[in-house]
């Protein structure tokens, strides 16, 4: 498997400075689903819970970094600030609803993300339903990411940062207190793993994942709106993460870059002249549902665990 | 009739399409413990079909009634992909029809395009109340009646049942499990096509309306915790008329929240009160 | 009715049957004793075609009907609903009447939801929704487990009624003196084997027997 990191560390480095403009938009926004994906895969594979709602700890951390910037905070605070919202806003929900399981949290996390997002349509302060707009770049001492190449860079420390403390927990005691909770919870809390504590950590980090994406999205688009942040990106993230192999983390990058390219590709085969308007929306949703369909029944594990095990 | 009678049966109207919804995932569940996300779909799917049926002259009726059945065959399609292949855990088949629901996106829009649809219904009104309500609510306290009597009183009710409650005894009176999961999720299908086809001519329906269908009878469910019918109805009315007096007194703005809210309430204090029962 | 020779069953790695051969002929009733882990529900699970086996042959004719371990009755449906399930594969013959004069004890439950009935009561329920189906070949998984030996007696005695009229049955007994006294044959099972075999007069007889599952001293 070392090659494979090799070959993933040398793409994302190289990647930016090849690609055309579009494509880099591309590499930008599959790095912020993949920083969001990292985070919904360890909660799902380590913490046993499955999410819908994701992409409402991007929504709050892009909203944070917005709504702090537009009030002419510092803009590396503002983006420092989306995390740690994110992450504040799942301890504070994650008490009451991470004693749900299985299908209930699934339900309870959709609902809060709708609630968020109507919340946030209803609400003047945060631009209604038209959102946030005219955000300044992100800007660090006087020197300001305005150019896309900026923000890929951006975007791949941020995907390391996010693996590397991934990493650093799944390895850490807290790590294998979450594996045993994962897989038998009763022997877990007997054997005194504070099952309720580490589960909301994981949650509040995955949340923070998610939220750190978002700050960035907001500097790097320079509008928000609510729209930007559909149940179904959540249902995206979870693909990518099914996909990938849950628990892993390399099963979440490979996931997330894998649907983003393939995706991307079926996107712009359907917009050749000729084909019917509705075609990329077409293909997209069927992409996305087979694969998680063909995934979920005959790659249980996903990709990335299942590639290790016959390696 | 005064304003309020009016929101409290535009308010059972609409519960009645949450209960019917509800209603679908609880037959499914109950049989199969999968709990089916893409029970909006249905609805979805059953009412676009019936925009094109009327559309292709199809009298009132029966494009309603083939909606309806082609929904209960979706649900069959459903099952066969979420509980076919043997040894797939509830959950996996949670996932997998989240899967159908979005690949339901990419036929509706193939078919009928992104934008929401509608149909005339039951024209004319009583006393300021539109007789379609009137309609909705009458159809559904017959489907619902008659499933219950499905359910208590045919030997393939009990036989649902029976499986439900003991999969492993249900083999041994040899009752063909995978078969009965099917026929729920036909029964599911079409219930969920039927809330589709009643709620349209009252409230527009697209692609993605199938997110809101299924939260709500999921609310609606969970005040039975997905298994009791009698409770599910109940839910149904319950959230139905309380978001019409919203939408009525306050603002419709927040019409679509207290589904949403009233699950987290009944999810929240039912865990709580397990952690009870559990501590003791 | 029943011919199993050479079954094998494996559960993963697990090799639960070990070359088990039973058989069961018509209007016989055979016992099957062993501890617990012996492999006795697996034999039944495979006879009843629940489960499969990886190497063996079984055939079976007739009816056959089961009253698995812990009776398995749908707990929420009332005991009349119990029994029609019973005969789920004759549509026909779905009356419950002729059980509740074979079981007379049952009258009175007729409406009564199964779940909340005492476990005498259920496994008397649970042999008549077995007999619902009018079958040649009754087998029956640990039928006195957790019961009084009064209610016990009265499950042997109406056993032996339906013996007497012609049905087969393979009973499986950790009550290894219950299991001798009613069959008239038996077969030991011991970690998936079938390690002693004959009338039950000799098995009890054998000292061997009776020291390992009859709880008597030499």
């Amino acid at each position: 498997m070392k090659w494979a990191y090799a070959v993933a560390a040398v793409g994302a480095l190289v990647l930016p400075v090849v690609l055309a403009p579009g494509q880099l938009t591309v590499f930008i926004l599959l790095g912020l689903s993949a920083m969001a994906v990292v985070g919904l895969s360890l909660l799902m594979g380590y913490a046993g819970q499955v999410s819908l709602g994701q992409a409402a700890f991007t929504a709050l951390g892009a909203y944070t970094s917005g709504l702090l910037s537009l009030h002419h905070a510092p803009p590396l605070l503002a983006l420092v600030a989306a995390p740690v919202a994110a992450a504040l806003a799942a301890v504070v929900v994650g008490v009451p609803i991470l004693r749900l399981r299985g299908h209930q949290l699934a339900f309870a996390t959709l609902a809060l993300q709708i609630l968020l997002l109507s919340v946030l349509s209803g609400a003047q302060w945060a631009g209604g339903a038209v959102g946030l707009q005219g955000l300044p770049y992100l800007s660090v001492g006087g020197f300001e990411l305005d150019q896309d190449l900026d923000y890929a860079y951006l975007v791949v420390g941020g995907v390391l940062l996010v693996s590397l403390i991934a990493h650093r927990l799944v390895h850490s005691r807290v790590g294998r207190g979450l594996r045993a909770l994962a897989t038998g919870e009763m022997a877990a809390e007997a054997s005194g793993v504070p099952v309720g504590a580490y589960r909301l950590l994981v949650f509040a980090v995955s949340a923070a994942f998610a939220g750190l994406a978002g700050g960035i999205y907001c500097f790097f688009l320079g509008y928000l709106a609510p729209g930007s942040f559909p149940v179904l990106l959540s249902i995206e993230y979870v693909v990518m993460a099914v996909v990938g192999g849950l628990g892993s983390i390399a099963g979440a990058l490979l996931g997330a870059a894998l649907i983003t390219v393939v995706v991307q590709l079926l996107t712009s085969l359907a917009t050749q002249p000729g084909m019917p308007s509705y075609a990329p929306s077409v293909l997209s949703y069927a992409v996305y549902a087979l694969l998680l369909i063909a995934v979920v029944l005959f790659v249980p594990k996903g990709i990335v665990p299942t590639l290790r095990r016959s390696l | 009739m005064g304003e309020l009678a009016q929101y409290l049966v535009t308010g059972v109207g609409l519960g009645c399409a949450y209960a019917l919804t509800g209603s679908g995932l609880v037959v499914i569940y109950r049989v199969t413990r999968v709990v089916n996300f893409a029970q909006g779909s249905f609805a979805v799917l059953g009412a676009l079909t019936v925009t094109t049926l009327l559309a292709a002259g199809l009298p009132h009726g029966v494009a309603e009634g083939l909606g309806v059945l082609l929904a209960g065959l979706v649900g069959v399609l459903v099952g066969v992909v979420a509980t076919g292949k043997p040894g797939t855990t509830p959950q996996a088949g949670l996932i997998v029809t989240l899967g159908l629901g979005v690949f339901a996106y990419a036929v509706e829009i193939f078919f009928w395009g992104d934008q929401p649809r509608s149909f005339p219904g039951l024209p004319g009104a009583v006393g300021g109340i539109q007789t379609h309500y009137l309609l909705i609510i009458g159809v559904t306290a017959v489907v619902l009646g008659a499933t219950a009597l499905l359910f208590a009183r045919t030997d393939l009710g009990r036989a649902l049942t029976a499986t439900a409650a003991d999969p492993y005894a249900a083999r041994a009176v040899g009752i063909d499990v995978v078969r009965m999961g099917l026929f729920a999720f036909a029964v599911g299908g079409a219930l969920g096509g039927l809330a589709g086809v009643l709620i349209t001519p009252v409230q527009q329906v697209s692609f993605d309306s199938d997110v809101a269908l299924v939260v709500s009878g999921f609310s609606a469910a969970i005040l039975g915790n997905l298994t009791r019918p009698g409770l599910t109805l109940v839910g149904g009315l319950l959230l139905g008329v309380v978001q019409a007096l919203v939408g009525g007194y306050l603002s419709t703005a927040y019409q679509s929240e207290v589904a949403l809210i009233f699950m987290l309430v009944v999810l929240i204090a039912r865990a709580g009160r397990r952690d009870l029962v559990e501590a003791a | 009715m029943i011919e199993a020779r050479d079954l094998v069953v494996r559960y993963g790695a697990a090799t639960a049957l070990d070359g088990v051969s039973v058989s069961v002929r018509a209007g016989e009733m055979v016992a099957l004793i062993g501890a617990n882990g012996a492999g006795k529900t697996t034999l039944v699970n495979t006879v009843c075609g629940i489960l499969r086996p990886a190497a063996g042959e079984l055939r079976t004719s007739g009816r056959l009907a089961l009253v698995p371990e812990g009776r398995h009755l749908f707990g929420p449906l009332t005991v009349d609903d119990n029994l029609r399930l019973g005969a789920w594969r004759d549509r026909k013959n779905r009356d419950t009447g002729h059980i509740y004069q074979l079981l007379p004890e049952l009258v009175p439950l007729r409406k009564q939801v199964a779940g909340r009935l005492s476990g005498g009561q259920q496994q008397m329920v649970a042999l008549g929704r077995a007999l619902m189906g009018r079958p040649d070949v009754l087998v029956i998984d640990e039928m006195s487990l957790g019961l009084a030996p009064r209610v016990v007696e009265n499950l042997a005695g109406h056993l032996r009624q339906r013996h007497a009229e012609g049905l087969a049955v393979l009973l499986i007994e950790q009550n290894a003196r219950l299991a001798l006294d009613l069959c008239s044959r038996a077969y030991v099972l011991e970690a998936g084997r079938v390690v002693a075999e004959g009338p039950s007069a000799e098995l009890a007889g054998s000292t061997e027997v009776a020291t390992a599952y009859l709880g008597l001293e030499s």
